[in-house]
């Protein structure tokens, strides 16, 4: 049927033979001129030539044609131009279609008939469709003057310099500390021989001094909205934790630095420290700290700096380490003693062999500084009192913190002696005395005033601390209440509770003890009674506990020390009562435990076995059994809630109760913690306190959920060698009876030394602060944070460069097995004058090589590894083998599959390097083996037809260009895409190889596929030219092919919007409400015209009828099965 | 009616990934099965599934949909509204007495032009091996379904 008004012109191409070859172009015409709306149909030589487009002109101007088909390649081809024929003549460029008879059809058959019908049925599609096409009018939008170059290597560098010398201005981000890339690690440059750095780094300062670039180095792309001339781009700055500006690059503070790492820049050979520059010529020059996440520190409820304590404990500055401990920790020694180390459990060592002995080494530290006097009494600089109600280890804690602060604290304790838990509940073969002694005597000497012998809730209540003067109060009075299980026969004679009993024991009292003594509990203070009892005398020590052996929640090393003592232990075991005679305790009932289960308010439900009765024998029962907090402190303070639990309730950001001043911590709260929870208690007590002292938000920044080791990766560095934990010495056995002597002795300084030399470094910067102390223009500072800068330029030139091939992929080169097999990088450094031998050329002992090989396409052309040619290797080995003679005469073999030396003077360099007696064994390396202590390289010598094996001192693996290993994640940050190498994708390989498939993002160097320098450079300003010619045209022209809504139809339902990625649509108020696209930000994708379930959205140049009438007109002659 | 039968499929190919791959294959000239004449749309994400049931009422014995590989769809997730659709699309199929292997999507980057000439024959294969899609099979595909859906909804 024909449509009033249509007039359709057809055209279909030969291109030469490449379509008439295959397809019947005549059938073809013939064809369409007989399908409605047409009004002419030919076929011609070439369409897109000249007179072909004449031709189509004419037509539309004499035939008065208002639509054209053009049957020829493909639409990605041709389209622009055909759309520009309909527009010189006066057309509407969107009256155009195309049918693709030539790479979907001429092309992909040779059978003509079949050839023939499919270009008839895709010509029928097309003439369907054009005849519903609709005039649209491309939108002009103006272009931002500014770019955007992604990547400071050698392309990045000159892209950039190009567009800022053509006048707009540059934005260039460098991932890395430096600018300067790959090219900055090379020694020299083929076939000129030119000095890498002496030609670039001109390059580098013109960026850093041009008016027109901003640098932002060590930074990174994290997201990119927008379009063709308004691109958004959103930039994370790292902290480089460095002033660039102030810094002189004096080195002093590297110098001091205790963490070596290995070098990145020489490729892994040398080292570096944790502050550093990566090379001598870095632009920017100033010093950058690499600071990562730590595992142990986050593991630290009181983040106490573990790494930095370490190495310097490794370095020997005991002092500097104990001042860092101190800086969070009042409690090193105690900490060193019993700490539950949860940093142990993190620590990353445990993927090489064990983790670090970390609580022994903070303990050494402690143990081992001399000559130390008292501490210099704080200086009070603030009018605020603090009082803290308990001066176990959170009230000492947070008095600490205070004090430091320069509030005026007082600490008020009940007991006779101060330290809580740590003073009454710890046995003193864990924890001596006068260890504890010795720190609250510190603590005391900064100024903080503890009264003992003073309990807070009878004579002295809270409200009266408030009156006199107290600015905030802090209840600190940890869990010291033991129960005893509500069983039959727990007040018997000889039973005791678990705290009391060790605390009569600290206090010096006398305790009667039975000689068969059973502890009832499972942790840590079960194991405390148990083994003090056995310490007293008793003959028979017996600990049951509901939990299995391996849920047992005491120490494993405490639990393993109690069973050396002779203590049995009764693990699934629960107390039914006590058995009595004459009013003592005789035994226990106990029954075999199944399960440990929690009822829905928490409450601890135990299944038992059943017919499982039988008792244990004892004549002391000692309830270890969990403990409580006692609140008399807290009676008749007003607007206090305390929990079911009998604690006290606080908030668990910022420890606030109810009343306003008025914070409580540690154990009162959570009931019994371990000590470092207690300590982190106080401690975040302590910046409430300061914060409500000083009228400030308590709770900001406060509520982020911690970070996990889980979330982050430590990488083990390469070559790690595994080292065995140093062990504890302990008391020997026999010398523990009846005295409670320290059991654990510590480590001497040689096991000290090598303990912390295990330590990985994983956060790299220690936080040991020893850069800061020696800075002369005190430009460090560790607090510094990431920021985000938000950028908008008109265009992007992708430069990102490369990886390399890496070599232990390809197990028979036996890369890293053995020494001396090096990849071809690694000798650029080793070649390099400013590399970690200053560029002697050297075996890993140190002698210089006689004989090397150079093996070929380490990667490349390879079915096993990467098909590609990495396209500079060649060279790039040439090069290396004149190096290697210049430097050392020594013997060099080639072994190559193809030498590819196409370049201007690459092969006059070749034959140089010929004449230079470098030998070339036409043959890929197959193999490099250990003969003896010899390296041995096997090959076949293709020439000769044999198999060869060569005997050399130093094997060069060429391994080729990679993509970037993040190239797809990149890819996708942008917007663009990668081809099945992951290089990014160019948009036509041939005709528009440095346009990425998204407009307005052009890409430069090695990021899209292998190049040497001059080919980077080149592509590297023809993605400047392109951008210039972007920015200079000032307005770009948007395809109008957007959604629109027809608000009739639209229900407002809002399917189209859930699936909008680009969040062009939205629900207007005004009126009915109705779906709206903003056209700015639609990109036609159609996935809300799929989505419509009215049928209210269509996309123009894709309309439903469009396609409908395409199928229709490629289905057109097949049985239809339409009924009407 | 003949004896032979030349299976008659429409694909819808994204213009990003898989049309740019399908040109691909024959700028490589791959020689493949003819029988999909292939319609561009933007996004494999556009197919209505109505497009799909318009083929098949016109005639088509097989529908193929391609787009860029999950993850690199050019506007960022419009394959995997694809997939959803499709996958509900196909259990409607049964209903209209249509085979639901008569319509399949797949996956072709803009490098994978031999990957999608396979993915081609693949499918042409298929259909010649269903036959002509035969409207007089319906009621019997349709029967089947119910029996299925019927087994499927009672209690076990």
């Amino acid at each position: 049927m024909n449509r009033t008004g249509v007039k359709i012109g057809v055209y279909v191409c030969h291109c030469g033979i490449n379509i008439a070859a295959t397809v019947d172009v005549e059938a073809v015409r013939a064809f369409a001129a007989t399908l409605n709306n047409v009004a002419v149909a030919r076929h011609f030589q070439f369409l897109c030539s000249a007179p072909g487009q004449e031709m189509i002109k004419k037509d539309v101007r004499e035939l008065g044609l208002n639509r054209v088909v053009v049957a020829s390649c493909s639409p990605r081809m041709h389209e622009i131009a055909f759309q520009g024929v309909l527009a010189d003549t006066g057309l509407n460029p969107y009256y155009l279609d195309m049918a693709n008879i030539r790479e979907q059809c001429s092309w992909i058959t040779s059978d003509t008939a079949q050839a023939t019908e499919k270009a008839k049925r895709l010509i029928g599609g097309a003439v369907a469709r054009v005849a519903l096409q609709e005039p649209l009018q491309g939108r002009q939008v103006p272009v931002i003057p500014k770019a955007l170059v992604v990547g400071g290597g050698i392309a990045g560098i000159q892209a950039a310099l190009s567009i800022a010398d053509a006048g707009y201005h540059v934005y260039l981000v460098e991932r890395e500390p430096s600018i300067g890339g790959r090219m900055a690690q090379l020694d020299r440059t083929f076939p000129t021989l030119d000095c890498s750095a002496c030609i670039l780094i001109p390059k580098m300062v013109a960026v850093e001094r041009h008016p027109n670039i901003t640098l932002l180095s060590y930074s990174e792309v994290v997201k990119v909205s927008g379009y063709v001339g308004n691109f958004k781009v959103r930039v994370k700055k790292k902290p480089r934790y460095v002033e660039p500006g102030a810094c002189t690059g004096c080195d002093e503070c590297a110098r001091v630095c205790p963490v070596e790492v290995l070098s990145e820049f020489d490729m892994g050979q040398g080292k570096r420290r944790a502050i550093y520059r990566p090379f001598a010529q870095a632009v920017p020059s100033a010093f950058v700290i690499d600071k990562r996440k730590s595992p142990c520190k986050l593991a630290c409820p009181a983040h106490v700096k573990v790494q930095g304590y370490i190495g310097l404990i490794g370095q020997g500055k005991l002092k500097e380490a104990l001042d860092l401990i101190r800086e969070e920790l009042p409690f090193p020694s105690v900490c060193g003693r019993v700490c539950l180390r949860p940093c142990e459990n993190e620590c990353e060592r445990k993927q090489v062999d064990e983790s670090l002995a970390i609580a022994a080494l903070k303990r050494f530290a402690a143990d081992h500084v001399s000559n130390e006097g008292p501490p210099v009494p704080v200086r009070r600089t603030k009018k605020e009192k603090v009082a803290i109600i308990g001066s176990g280890p959170t009230g000492i804690a947070a008095a600490y913190d205070l004090v430091r602060m320069g509030y005026g604290v007082t600490v008020f304790e009940a007991a006779p002696v101060a330290g809580g838990m740590l003073a009454l509940g710890i046995p003193d073969y864990r924890l001596p005395r006068e260890v504890l002694q010795k720190e609250i005597d510190r603590v005391r000497a900064l100024g903080v005033e503890i009264k003992t012998n003073t309990p807070v809730g009878q004579t002295l209540t809270i409200p009266d601390l408030f009156k006199q003067g107290s600015g905030a109060i802090f209840i600190a009075i940890g869990a010291q209440q033991s129960h005893r299980l509500p069983i039959p026969g727990s007040e018997l004679e000889g039973t005791l509770a678990g705290l009391s009993f060790l605390r009569d024991i600290k206090m010096g009292k006398r305790v009667k003890l039975g000689q068969r003594v059973l502890v009832f509990g499972g942790g840590n203070v079960a194991l405390d009674c148990a083994r003090s009892a056995v310490r007293l005398g008793a003959q028979e020590v017996r600990i049951a506990c509901p939990e299995s052996r391996e849920t047992m929640p005491a120490d494993p090393s405490e639990i393993k020390q109690g069973e050396e003592e002779g203590i049995v232990i009764h693990p699934s075991r629960t107390l039914a009562g006590l058995l009595g005679y004459d009013n003592r305790v005789a035994g226990a009932d106990c029954l075999n435990v199944l399960r440990i289960m929690f009822d829905e308010e928490g409450h601890l439900k135990l299944e038992t076995v059943p017919a499982s009765a039988h008792v244990l024998p004892a004549d002391t029962v000692i309830f270890a059994t969990g403990q409580a907090p006692e609140l008399g402190v807290v009676s008749g303070v007003q607007g206090l809630t305390i929990t079911e639990r009998n604690t006290i309730a606080a908030d668990p950001d910022t420890l606030a109760t109810g009343v306003p001043g008025l914070f409580a911590g540690g154990d009162v709260v959570t009931m019994a913690g371990s000590v470092i929870e207690a300590i982190a208690s106080g401690k975040k007590a302590a910046v409430s306190i300061d914060r409500y002292l000083q009228g400030r938000d308590l709770r900001e920044g406060r509520t982020e959920e911690p970070v996990k080791s889980a979330d982050f990766k430590v990488v083990i560095p390469p070559g790690t060698q595994t080292a065995p934990k140093q062990i504890m010495p302990e008391l020997p056995l026999k010398d523990r009876q009846g005295n409670f002597k320290e059991v654990a002795l510590g480590f001497t300084r040689e096991m000290a030394v090598a303990e912390a030399k295990r330590c990985l470094n994983c956060a790299v910067c220690s936080e040991c602060h020893q850069c800061e102390a020696v800075c002369l223009p005190k430009c460090i500072h560790h607090a510094l944070k990431e920021e985000e800068v938000d950028l908008e330029v008109g265009a992007i030139a992708i430069a990102t460069g490369h990886d390399f091939f890496h070599a232990p992929l390809l197990p028979q080169y036996n890369y890293g097995h053995f020494p001396n097999i090096i990849e071809s990088m690694e000798f650029e450094r080793l070649c390099s004058a400013t590399g970690p031998t200053g560029g002697k050329i050297v075996l890993a002992d140190g002698r210089v090589p006689r004989s090397i090989a150079i093996i070929h396409c380490v990667g490349s052309r390879d079915y096993h590894a990467n098909t590609y040619c990495s396209r500079v290797c060649c060279m790039h080995a040439l090069k290396q083998a004149y190096l290697v003679k210049e430097k050392t005469g020594a013997q060099v073999y080639e072994l190559y599959t193809d030498i590819r030396a196409s370049g201007k003077g690459y092969e006059e360099f070749y034959e140089r390097v010929q004449r230079e007696g470098v030998l070339f064994i036409h043959g890929r390396g197959a193999e490099v083996i250990m003969q003896g202590d010899q390296l041995v390289v096997k090959a076949e010598e293709t020439g000769l037809g044999r198999p060869i094996t060569l005997p050399v001192d130093l094997v060069i693996l060429s391994t080729g260009m990679t993509p970037r290993k993040d190239s797809e994640q990149v890819a996708r940050i942008f917007g663009i895409t990668c081809d099945h190498h992951r290089f990014f994708m160019e948009s036509h390989l041939k005709l528009r190889p440095f346009h990425s498939n998204t407009d307005g993002i052009f890409l430069a160097g090695t990021c899209q596929a292998p190049r040497d320098i001059p080919d980077t450079i080149a592509h590297a300003n023809a993605s400047a030219a392109e951008i210039l010619s972007l920015l200079a045209r000032g307005k770009v022209a948007i395809e109008p092919l957007v959604a629109e809504i027809n608000p009739e139809l639209c229900s407002a339902c809002p399917a189209c919007i859930c699936v909008c990625p680009y969040q062009a649509i939205s629900l207007n108020g005004k009126g009915k409400r109705v779906a709206e696209v903003n056209e700015a930000l639609c990109k036609g994708c159609g996935a809300c015209a799929a989505s419509c379930p009215s049928g209210a959205i269509t996309v123009k140049h894709f309309t439903d009828r469009q396609v409908f009438a395409q199928i229709e007109g490629i289905l057109a002659g097949t049985e239809s099965r339409s009924k009407p | 009616m003949t004896g032979h039968f030349e299976p008659r499929i429409v694909g819808f190919l994204c213009n990003w990934c898989a049309y740019t791959g399908a040109d691909l294959a024959g700028t490589s000239r791959l020689k493949y099965a003819p029988n999909v004449d292939i319609i561009r749309v933007m996004c494999s994400g556009r197919v209505d599934p109505t497009f799909i049931l318009k083929a098949f009422q016109l005639g088509a014995d097989g529908v193929l949909i391609c787009g860029c590989h999950p993850g690199d769809c050019h506007y960022s997730g419009g394959n995997y509204k694809a997939a959803r659709r499709i996958a509900i699309l196909k259990k409607l199929l049964k209903q209209f007495g249509i085979e639901p292997e008569r319509l399949r999507l797949d996956w072709v980057s803009a490098s994978e032009g031999e990957r999608f000439a396979s993915v081609v024959n693949e499918m042409t294969a298929q259909i010649r091996k269903l036959g002509p899609l035969m409207p007089t099979n319906g009621p019997e595909i349709a029967k089947e379904e119910a029996k299925e859906f019927a087994e499927s909804a009672t209690p076990g």
